[in-house]
């Protein structure tokens, strides 16, 4: 695996580890709570970037062929054609004139329409890597940076894990418009307020 | 069941650190297909447009 190839990888996971951090900014700093959509989403984009991931993982041990470039990308693919979907319907829910929209826009584009752009992204990226498939095996030393982009990447996933489930709290699904964490409203013993039929 | 997907996607993720290909790539498979039906679930709501 060339240092180029191994340095896009990287840089694929870390840019998707950036905006999985923004969205748990806009969690956490701005207090938005996610709707299921959204978090949809963000297992959409994880899953997309599991394909890198897997791609540095397999390097890590050996020589990576075409086949593991094919493979690790067309997961990428699979994930973003779903997340895509997700968030395509989010942006036809609010595309009506004078819908507000869920959330506070960022840059003036809303977290989904963002997630539409960086699902396209992957998908593009993805296809451009399988354009350019190495002809035979490849191996390279991978390093440290490499291991702590899918370190960062898994820490994301847990912490999002429990994000959600403070969210969520003992519901098997999340309300549609939720507006606190339910799980600390139960061990309070105060009633969520949660809207359960605007769309989110 | 959001958390739990979570968790699969990290599961996934250690199975692809440790080297089991086949059960990474099942993993993923179910994770995605797990994604899939939870969406299905939250699609309930007309759009709001009329063409």
């Amino acid at each position: 695996m060339t240092l180029f190839r191994l340095c896009i990888a990287i840089t694929c996971i870390l840019a998707t580890c950036a905006v999985l951090l923004g969205a748990l900014w806009a969690q956490y700093g701005l207090g938005e709570f996610p709707c299921p959509l959204c978090i949809i989403q963000r297992m959409g984009m994880m899953l997309a970037a599991l394909g890198p991931a897997w791609l540095l993982c397999r390097a890590a041990r050996g020589p990576v062929d075409a086949h593991d470039f094919a493979q690790c990308y067309a997961c990428s693919i699979l994930a973003a054609v779903v997340g895509g979907t997700v968030s395509g319907r989010q942006v036809l829910i609010h595309i009506a004139p004078g819908d507000p929209g869920y959330g506070s826009p960022v840059l003036g584009l809303h977290l989904y329409t963002w997630a539409f752009i960086v699902f396209v992204v992957v998908v593009a990226a993805s296809a451009v890597q399988m354009l350019f498939l190495p002809r035979r095996a490849e191996s390279h030393r991978v390093g440290v940076g490499a291991r702590l982009s899918v370190v960062l990447l898994g820490s994301i996933i847990a912490v999002n894990a429990v994000a959600v489930f403070v969210e969520s709290g003992f519901h098997w699904y999340l309300p549609d418009n939720p507006t606190s964490n339910r799980l600390l409203d139960e061990l309070r013993g105060e009633t969520p307020t949660n809207d359960e039929t605007s769309n989110p | 069941m959001d958390a739990l997907i979570f968790l699969l996607i990290l599961a996934t993720l250690v199975a692809m650190w440790r080297g089991k290909r086949r059960l990474a790539g099942m993993l993923f498979a179910v994770a995605l297909v797990a994604v899939v039906l939870l969406f299905r679930h939250h699609a309930t709501d007309t759009l709001p447009i009329s063409l």
